[in-house]
């Protein structure tokens, strides 16, 4: 997952809302991490990776949200202590702990950029051999996979040492984060149409349009 | 003329999914390019050592573009490698490419593809899809147009060589993003209810008034995105570090 985010084969299953239910798989709850990938996949909808952009390494992120949602739930009682509630509290710090991984790898993919550039940077000033040329490629894709796994461990090892140690036994703690997850993902996906579509009226048209029949769909049902 | 085989084409293309694997600040795609063009220079230069390295330190300067189109480069430079044309047509050339294959892939896929996939799945997920059918879906969609985009760019380039730009720019690829608008605002407007009546329902919050809550909210994200879409994330980390604070304080 580290290394498609860029290196190879961008084919998304970085992206959180693969990431995610497949971390989740592993951790016996897909549906939390189905829930919390789709939650980053909002948040990170806008990040586009352009040049030489930083934007969020969102595999290890959805990973390590997915460990602290499972690690809160697993640990019923004992430190949730919210009773059959507390799942959008939940869900709120495991986000909260993705969105700052991400933000990590971010730095850490601009780390790894700069090392590239002492390694193969200077390959187009002279001949060189494919052998030679293909061991300093691989040696680059191994360096992203030890940083993406290394990102994804200490991800793992914080969403451990949050779900033994954050209580979330208050009351008010499930309305909480239900508004701040419903908050935060209808800014982040109006953000979103804003990057892409901004000033063009048959976009905004088409996407009140479409908001109304979603809107009455549901009331319907 | 030299033929491009279907086993040579098989393996630019497995090896251009590694373009970016050694993605840098000072030659960008460049080392990733020559990375995927060696089968075809190895067996252009097949037993002339000197100028197959040439040709791969050639390959491995200043290049970039979107790594999906970036195939379209790899076949046209390959065809004017087998053409033998001049070394400094060739890299004029690569400088050239740049900025038409960075600008029409970002704003096909990064900017338009990406985001109508992702939403899809998200919109899945908020209507109640299981896990493997809205990533599997998501998966699917996205990846026939990615795969397709590199099998058809390394096509292009090595059919049209140096005449690649004048067939980009008649192509209906360019028409592209224009034309997925209206489906991504279409998905992007069907999304917003199910999902705040799905993430806020156990807020209390009447429904009508949840989704009318987010539609006003999206409004604002839409005026402001820079700041709002840092905004978002930033309620969620202090959001989550209150909850904690309080929590631990009752």
């Amino acid at each position: 997952m580290g290394l498609d985010a860029a290196s190879c084969p961008q084919v998304m299953i970085s992206r959180p809302v693969v990431a995610g239910p497949l971390a989740g798989l592993l951790l016996g709850s897909p549906a939390t991490g189905l829930w919390i990938g789709a939650l980053l996949e909002i948040l990170t909808l806008r990040q586009l990776p352009v040049g030489a952009s930083r934007y969020w390494d969102t595999g290890p992120a959805a990973v390590a949200a997915t460990a602290a949602a499972a690690g809160f739930a697993g640990a019923g009682g004992a430190v949730g202590a919210v009773g059959a509630g507390g799942a959008e509290a939940r869900y709120v710090l495991a986000v909260a702990l993705g969105v700052l991984v991400g933000w990590v790898g971010s730095w850490s993919v601009y780390a790894m950029r700069r090392a590239n550039a002492r390694l193969v940077g200077a390959l187009g000033e002279r001949s060189v051999s494919p052998r030679e040329l293909e061991i300093k490629h691989l040696l680059a894709m191994a360096m992203d996979f030890g940083r993406a796994t290394a990102l994804t461990a200490l991800g793992v090892i914080i969403a451990v040492a949050l779900a033994h140690s954050v209580d979330l036994s208050f009351g008010s703690a499930d309305a909480a984060g239900a508004i701040l997850l419903a908050v935060a993902a209808s800014l982040a996906l109006g953000a979103d149409i804003g990057t892409m579509q901004k000033g063009r009226p048959v976009f905004v048209g088409f996407f009140l349009a479409a908001f109304a029949s979603g809107a009455v769909l549901l009331w319907l049902s | 003329m030299a033929e491009l085989t279907l086993m040579l084409r098989l393996r630019v293309l497995a090896r251009s999914l590694a373009i970016q694997g050694s993605w840098n600040f000072r030659t960008m795609l460049g080392a990733g390019t020559a990375f995927a063009l060696i089968p075809l220079l190895s067996s252009l230069f097949k037993g002339e050592r000197e100028a197959l390295a040439r040709a791969v330190g050639r390959h491995a300067g200043f290049f970039n573009a979107h790594p999906y189109m970036a195939s379209v480069a790899i076949g046209a430079l390959a065809r004017m490698e087998f053409e033998a044309a001049d070394q400094e047509e060739i890299q004029r050339f690569r400088n050239v490419l740049v900025g038409p294959l960075g600008s029409l892939g970002d704003r096909l896929v990064w900017a338009r593809w990406r985001p109508l996939c992702s939403i899809f799945a998200v919109l899945l997920v908020a209507t109640g899809a299981v896990w493997w059918v809205a990533a599997g879906l998501f998966l699917l969609l996205y990846n026939s147009a990615h795969l397709s985009l590199r099998a058809w760019g390394l096509g292009l380039g090595w059919r049209e060589g140096r005449r690649v730009g004048a067939a980009l720019r008649a192509s209906p690829l360019r028409r592209l993003p224009d034309r997925l608008t209206i489906p991504l605002a279409v998905i992007s407007g069907l999304l917003l209810p199910p999902l705040a009546l799905a993430i806020g329902e156990g807020s209390g919050v009447e429904p009508i008034s949840l989704i009318g809550i987010s539609l006003i909210l999206a409004a604002a994200g839409y005026w402001r995105p820079a700041t709002v879409g840092r905004a978002a994330a930033l309620i969620l980390v202090l959001g989550s570090l209150v909850m904690i604070v309080l929590a631990n304080a009752a």
